[in-house]
């Protein structure tokens, strides 16, 4: 197990950066996720810890020794591609014993480990099978075997869930969580599925365009996001962005206002609730509802509103709130509003908690820009 | 959609049985050809059949003996050697090895480098043989090219290398002509290697020997069986480029199968015995081939 570290850690393919200057400290045993929309360079960061890119700029160190032009194999890690990348040629347990066999590894110690990783992963019923007859769920867990049985102090993960359908996604999610409550390894885990990234992380590395938008815990990236980038990013729906006007309208009737210099409000579906009777809000007719069974996501069209702010989306678990085309007023706690600049970046006052949680952000959550 | 009741069928010729008949003509025609010359030879290689004289119309049978011959006369035996030798060194090792380190060094380098090597390969393919054939001996001649400009200047006597050393001469030119078409095969299939396994080989340590041997080789061993199998019965069958540089000589040193079959057939003119060497290098070439289809079988 170790502790990793990035320092100003950049990368140019020709005259193209993609990685713009990377700092990360990583501690030892943590869960990391790396999530940003497809292309922003997770994979290419990744690539540099492991060793398969090589570094333009900064310092890649891991357990306190720089990285940089080690190759991959004497870093101590592994990882775990989304390809999966078995040996087509080789069994399941040949995929798993090559890396040690190729390290020297005596055979009796080989058996031992592979046999190990077979019995965590439930794979030991087809440990002579080739990887064409596995499923793509069992594909992956030999996948994860091959890393395992490496022993290594970081485990990087390259989108591994995202060649699964959705019910085994779920599933082996809750798998690679218990893996890591298990080894206690540090692990670096890259996806472009924010669900992945809040279920799975004790820290997430919000990235885009090559840059670190936030880092934080889970709940410091829902509830305080830096900026309105990793507020819409975060948040199993996506958060609405009003217009200050639309902002002072919701919140008419709360006695809560919209802080100043604030260009765009954002409020989370989850936290808009239906208005009193009589009580002023944000009006707005119901175009679509989704009905979940536990909630409904109500999509409605709002009336008097600037362009780009036309629509907005309210989740709900009430019931009788309207049938499409019925015309509803919202409103919303002042605490759940989320306030940013012309810049896109947070306004720290009036807005940084979650709607009924009031615990502040901790020291750690970094807002860059 | 598709009529289900021809479903059998390739969904282009489906429905009419008359399509799918006149579809079918030109391939029985090619194979009743086909079988035409080879039953052709089979029969004659059977007989004492000549090119000029009395029997070329009188002929008869003489059962074996024309494969008798074969291994008790001088020649087919030593042509054999020859043409294995040189089957095995230019296409095998030459064309195949060279192809295959060219295909996977060069994937790697983008723009004129690659380019131009690409360029002069596909050069030494597409050149006709008898303009290679007349380049290759002028190269080597006595005051050729490589005398002139090599071991001249390093005071080396000259050489005529097509006398001295023939065989390696046409060997090294085969391997010229002929490389392009296993480094275009080799690039092919090592485009088809999929990149996150030859990275996870690299996670796991192997080195870029180990990655070859271990992991890429076995990944495209159906190309290399498929490569093995066109090159080598090119390469066994080869004719225009050894003829026309040395016409078998010095001697008989280059004097391969072909030009061996050529020779007897329409020098010597016993197209009697000229047909059994041709059955048996059908024969040769076929067990040769099912080697390397056996290799093509994906493995269990
Ligand atoms: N080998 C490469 N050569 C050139 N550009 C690359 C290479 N690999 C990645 N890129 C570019 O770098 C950017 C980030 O890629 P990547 O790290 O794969 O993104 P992500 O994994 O976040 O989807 C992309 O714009 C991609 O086109
Ligand atoms: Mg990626």
């Amino acid at each position: 197990m170790a502790d990793l570290a990035l320092k100003g850690v950049r990368k140019a393919f020709g005259g193209l950066e993609v990685i713009k200057g990377v700092d990360l400290d990583i501690r030892d045993g943590e869960f990391v996720v790396f999530v940003g929309p497809s292309g922003c360079g997770k994979s290419t960061l990744l690539r540099m810890i492991a060793g398969l890119e090589t570094v333009t700029g900064g310092e890649v160190s891991i357990g306190g020794k720089v990285m940089n032009g080690v190759p991959a194999p004497r870093r101590g890690i592994s990882m775990v591609f989304q390809s999966y990348a078995l040996y087509p040629h080789m069994s399941v347990r040949e995929n798993m014993s090559f890396g040690l066999q190729i390290a020297g590894m005596d055979k009796a110690e080989t058996t031992r480990r592979v046999e190990a990783a077979a019995e965590i992963l439930q794979i030991g019923d087809y440990l002579d099978r080739a990887p064409r007859a596995l499923s793509g769920g069992q594909r992956q867990r030999v996948a994860i075997g091959r890393a395992i049985v490496r022993e290594p102090e970081v485990f990087l993960f390259d989108e591994p869930l995202s060649n699964l359908d959705a019910a085994l996604r779920g599933q082996t999610r809750v798998e690679i969580a218990r893996l890591h409550a298990r080894l206690g390894t540090t692990m670096i885990y890259v996806t472009h599925d924010q669900t992945e990234a809040m279920t799975l992380a004790d820290r997430i590395v919000v990235l885009r365009g090559g840059r670190v938008e936030q880092v934080g815990t889970p709940l410091e990236l829902y509830r305080a996001p830096a900026n309105d980038f990793v507020a819409g990013f975060i948040g199993g729906h996506t958060m609405n962005f009003l217009s200050p006007e639309q902002g002072r309208a919701l919140l008419a009737g709360t006695g809560g206002a919209v802080p100043a210099g604030a260009k765009i409000i954002g409020v989370r579906p989850e936290h808009l609730r239906l208005a009193e009777p009589g009580a002023p809000g944000l009006t707005g007719r119901i175009d679509v509802v989704e009905e979940f069974g536990e909630f409904g996501l109500y999509h409605l069209t709002l009336d008097e509103a600037p362009e780009g702010h036309r629509e907005i989306t309210l989740k709900s678990d009430a019931e009788g709130l309207g049938g499409e085309g019925a015309q509803i007023t919202l409103t919303c706690r002042p605490e759940a509003i989320h306030a940013f600049d012309d810049k896109g970046a947070a306004l720290a006052a009036g807005s940084p908690a979650g709607a009924g949680r009031a615990d502040r952000p901790s020291e750690e959550t970094r807002h860059v820009r | 959609m598709r009529d289900p009741r021809s479903s059998w069928a390739s969904p282009w010729l489906s429905g009419s049985i008359p399509v799918l008949v006149l579809a079918a003509l030109p391939a029985l025609l090619f194979v009743g050809v086909l079988l035409y010359f080879t039953l052709w030879a089979v029969v004659f290689s059977f007989t004492d059949l000549e090119l000029f004289g009395r029997k070329a119309t009188d002929w008869s049978f003489v059962g074996i003996e024309n494969y008798e011959r074969l291994f008790t006369r001088r020649g087919f035996l030593e042509s054999l050697w020859t043409t294995l030798t040189f089957t095995f060194f230019s296409a095998i090792v030459g064309q195949s090895v060279l192809g295959f380190l060219l295909a996977s060094t060069l994937r790697r380098y983008r723009g004129s480098m690659r380019g131009t090597i690409e360029v002069c390969l596909m050069l030494g393919w597409l050149l006709p043989d008898i303009v290679a054939a007349f380049l290759w001996s002028a190269t080597t001649s006595k005051t050729g090219l490589v005398n002139q400009v090599i071991l001249g200047p390093l005071g080396v006597e000259p050489v005529n290398f097509l006398n001295d050393y023939a065989l390696q001469v046409v060997i090294l030119a085969n391997i010229w002509k002929g490389t392009a078409w296993s480094y275009l095969l080799y690039s092919a299939a090592l485009d088809n290697v999929p990149g996150e396994v030859v990275e996870a080989a690299k996670v796991d340590g192997a080195n870029g020997w180990q990655r070859t041997r271990r992991v890429i080789l076995p990944i495209i061993k159906p190309h290399i069986g498929t490569n093995m199998l066109f090159i080598t019965i090119w390469t066994f069958t080869y004719f225009p480029l050894i003829y026309a540089m040395t016409g078998g000589g010095p001697g008989s040193q280059t004097e391969t199968l072909p030009i061996f079959l050529y020779q007897q057939s329409f020098s010597v003119g016993k197209l009697g015995y000229g047909s059994a060497i041709s059955v048996a290098m059908l024969a040769i070439v076929g067990v040769m081939s099912i080697f390397y289809l056996r290799l093509l079988k994906e493995p269990k």
